[in-house]
């Protein structure tokens, strides 16, 4: 069954003066996410797929069509905090979504909302901290923190709701290598042992590589999508939409062109070397 | 750099006074701080310095801090003791041209001083104790008869912790926004108070503009964690008093005696 | 061949005399050439960000010198500032210190602050906003309501706009989507090989360090670990992953194919080199033509 099921979404931002923008934000998306997939949505800025996230737990309601989180529609008012409940979302800038002063306070902040009864909520606070690998810095200031951590903490947040999917809306792009690192394998750790439900929007290829499903988009409306493999050897495609493609990916493409037999686009380092061992043997 | 201020640092530990319920402890500072006050006999004055010596030595948070949050008025302190120094009453025992010194100045100087030092190190010490989060918490509670009359008490204690959480956050984005205007050439260390005010704009615009940028992401974010303000919201962390609380507040009691007893029997200086 | 920029024992310590004593930077020695593209590499807190501040004289070193044109930058404090007009400096996520009515005012803030003529002020904010591609018609608008891509090379051309010798950037690209990555890199490649001045580039994508760069630093732990050709940098792949770096992909798949044994060069930089590599080798065997 589809954990998450859009049908036919079209959106457009309103103005200052509330008139909406000629352009659609989200053009007719129609999507399914079953429950435990990892999903990475791919994409240029203003293609549409932050405002998709936002559609995911009820902080925009679609113009038409509908959204359906585990049945429920979107944009039944009395089932809003059911919906975030179980959709969490994690935002871009890690400083800007932790609101107390102290980790494990803010962790808790969302259970604390859902009136939860203190000593669960402790429960949880020490589940979702430990899940992220971050229960030793639950005193700490959350100023004093890495960006990856800051952003491993604001999923600790998302996960002490208990929440059976998480959106994280491009969480890696302010951080460095290392803090992207730590991002994606809480996230796959938490997909496979926890079997979250993950929808990952990010505009970095290698990000994408990790995931169950690739959803490609493009001035609102969904280019491509497919399992990795399917999305990265489309390599022309990408290219002319100047989506960038993992190197690897890239040579073995060029090698194709010159009549080299591939039989499966190399995604990562790995599979490149293997690639050409065979292609050279 | 503007981040070295330690302001409203909190280091979390276990001592008597960190288990204090933070609501006793804000009333017990607001009746200590009155005491202060009433001090007027050097008896009084050592009775409350010793006390305040005795919370900053039960609080397990290392003196430096301490002294670290006396540097930051070290200037009021100087200005107010010098001018209470020479604005006594009574006979001058040394005088020059306008300027000059009586019994009655120094000793005001002395109690000005020790006073302030002592105001300083007793909130230092409830901020250094108490997370941001129970200091909100508690003036919630304590203010929470306050409802009854519509005032918004959750709304403004939500506000006091997240002001309170961005603090370290926007001196640093300040520091940032400070270097990179400086790197443009912005002098900001010359000229007149006109002309020093005109250098800040650079500086402030961006840091408003941030700002309001920052304050919709966190309401964002606060809404993607359910929140609706306060009404059905519980506490990871709840707070009631206990024993240790009762006996803090015998222990208050015992110090205002002593004080008022030294006031009526020893005269005053000041 | 004369260098711009000299360090001679370059050291920072934070804290100096406190419990919170910290070197951000030891003892770093190196000297650059006029007209150089120089990449900065290392992890967060390596002390890379305030071995570039040092250079422009935001932060004073605590022991050694800075070098520009062969003369101590802190020779005399109070000219300071001159030296900021001199190594520019682009801050990570500079639009964030966009501030005035209008683009054109904030890119001509540095030149003012230069005491420069009103036309010469007017040239160079005009041929900064060129080099950045930054439309005629979107100078009169408030920084505030251009585009996330906009604003960004709107807060660089107003560093570029004061026509400094060195130009420091520290993570240009910083959180741009791919696209945006490449028009601004490729703009500031173009703007080096216009103005032939020396660029400084500090960032965490290897795999643009490697496109651009003809030297890299390699900082670690606060010290200078490498500073050499960027293929000689990146033919030691395996060191660099030692102290938690990473090469470009390309250049690790084709490290590890040597290491296998094949006959490829060492420090391929880009797919297309590789290409040529692996295509070379395909021909001798005559899998290919």
């Amino acid at each position: 069954m589809n954990f998450i099921s859009l049908e036919n979404v079209v959106f457009s931002y309103t103005d200052d003066e509330n008139v909406k923008s000629e352009k659609n934000a989200v053009d007719g998306v129609s999507l399914n996410i079953k429950k435990g997939e990892f999903v990475a949505l791919l994409g240029h800025n203003g293609c549409g797929k932050s405002t998709i996230a936002k559609h995911l737990n009820a902080m925009l309601l679609p113009d038409s069509g509908r959204v359906l989180i585990d049945g429920d529609d979107t944009s039944d008012e009395d089932k809003t905090y059911d919906i975030r409940k179980k959709v969490g979302l994690v935002l871009q800038n890690p400083d800007n979504q932790l609101v107390a002063s102290i980790v494990e306070e803010d962790v808790a902040f969302g259970p604390e909302n859902l009136g939860i009864p203190p000593q669960e909520i402790r429960e949880r606070v020490d589940y979702a901290l430990k899940a992220v690998g971050m229960y030793d810095y639950r005193e700490h200031a959350p100023y004093k923190l890495s960006g990856g951590q800051k952003q491993r903490v604001a999923i600790a947040g998302i996960l002490a709701m208990l929440p059976e999917c998480i959106v994280l809306d491009e969480p890696t792009a302010m951080l460095d290598p290392n803090g992207r690192d730590e991002v994606l394998s809480t996230l796959l750790k938490l997909n496979k042992e926890k079997n979250i439900t993950v929808v990952l929007i990010t505009h970095y290829m290698d990000e994408a590589v990790l995931a169950d499903r690739v959803v490609v988009m493009d001035s609102g409306k969904i280019l491509t999508q497919g399992t990795p493999d399917q999305v990265f050897s489309q390599v022309e495609l990408l290219k002319k939409h100047r989506l960038d493609v993992p190197q690897s990916t890239e040579l073995a493409n060029k090698l194709c062109g010159c009549g080299v037999k591939i039989d499966k686009m190399p995604l990562d380092t790995e599979a490149c070397v293997k690639m050409l061992e065979e292609v050279l043997k | 750099m503007v981040r070295d201020v330690a302001f409203g640092q909190y280091f979390p530990g276990k001592s008597l006074i960190h288990k204090l319920d933070p609501r006793a402890k804000i009333l017990l500072l607001i009746g200590f701080l009155v005491i202060i006050f009433c001090t007027f006999n050097y008896f009084s004055l050592l009775l409350v310095t010793l006390f305040t010596a005795l919370m900053i030595l039960s609080s397990g948070v290392p003196a430096k801090f301490y002294f670290k949050s006396l540097k930051v008025i070290i200037f009021i302190l100087v200005i107010t003791s010098v001018l209470n120094l020479f604005y006594g009453t009574g006979t001058p025992i040394w005088q020059w041209g306008i300027i000059k010194l009586t019994v009655n100045g120094i000793n005001r100087a002395v109690f000005v001083t020790i006073r302030i030092i002592c105001l300083i190190l007793a909130s230092s010490c409830l901020t250094f104790t108490t997370s941001p989060t129970e200091l909100t918490d508690a003036i919630e509670r304590l203010m929470k008869p306050l409802n009854k009359i519509h005032f918004p008490v959750h709304e403004i204690a939500m506000m006091m912790s997240l002001a309170l959480r961005f603090v370290p956050t926007l001196l640093e984005e300040t520091d940032k926004i400070m270097s990179a205007q400086k790197a443009r050439g912005a002098d900001m260390e010359s000229g007149n108070i006109i002309k020093r005010v005109k250098a800040l704009m650079p500086v402030l615009i961006p840091l408003f503009v941030s700002a309001f940028r920052r304050a919709y992401e966190i309401a964002t974010a606060m809404e993607c964690r359910c929140y609706r303000g306060g009404s059905g919201r519980t506490k990871m962390k709840s707070i009631h008093m206990s024993k240790r609380d009762a006996f803090s507040f015998i222990a208050l009691a015992a110090i205002i005696c002593g004080v008022i007893l030294c006031n009526i029997f020893i005269p005053a200086v000041i | 061949m004369s260098s711009v920029l000299e360090l001679k024992n370059l050291s920072f310590v934070y804290g100096q005399k406190t419990p919170f004593e910290k070197r951000a930077v030891d003892n770093v020695s190196l000297s650059i050439e006029k007209g150089e593209f120089i990449g900065i590499i290392g992890h967060t807190g390596s002390g890379k960000s305030t071995l570039v501040q040092m250079l422009n004289g935001l932060i004073q070193p605590t022991e050694g010198q800075v070098l520009l044109d062969g003369e101590d930058i802190w020779q005399n404090p109070k000219e300071i500032r001159k030296v900021r007009f001199k190594v520019g400096m682009v801050f990570q996520y500079p639009e964030y210190q966009l501030f005035e009515e209008t683009v054109y005012k904030d890119i001509a803030f540095g030149p003012t602050n230069m005491g420069k003529s009103e036309q010469e002020i007017d040239l160079a904010v005009r041929k900064a906003a060129e080099f950045t591609d930054l439309k005629p018609e979107l100078l009169q608008k408030s920084p505030f309501d251009l585009s996330g891509g906009e604003k960004r090379r709107a807060a660089i051309a107003g560093v570029i706009a004061m026509e400094p010798e060195v130009l420091v950037l520290d993570e240009p690209t910083a959180g741009l989507d791919p696209m945006g990555r490449d028009v601004l890199l490729s703009q500031i490649v173009q703007y080096h090989k216009k103005r032939k001045n020396t660029v400084l580039l500090v960032s965490h994508s290897m795999e643009d360090i490697a496109r651009v760069a003809d030297r890299i630093i390699v900082m670690n732990e606060s010290h200078l670990v490498m500073f050499d050709k960027t293929r000689e940098v990146f033919s030691h792949g395996r060191e660099l992953e030692k102290i938690g770096l990473r090469v470009p992909q390309i250049t690790k798949i084709m490290l590890e194919l040597k290491e296998k044994g094949y006959d490829v060069p060492d420090g391929i930089l880009t797919v297309d080199e590789a290409f040529s590599a692996v295509s070379s080798l395909l021909k001798k065997e005559g899998k290919i033509w």
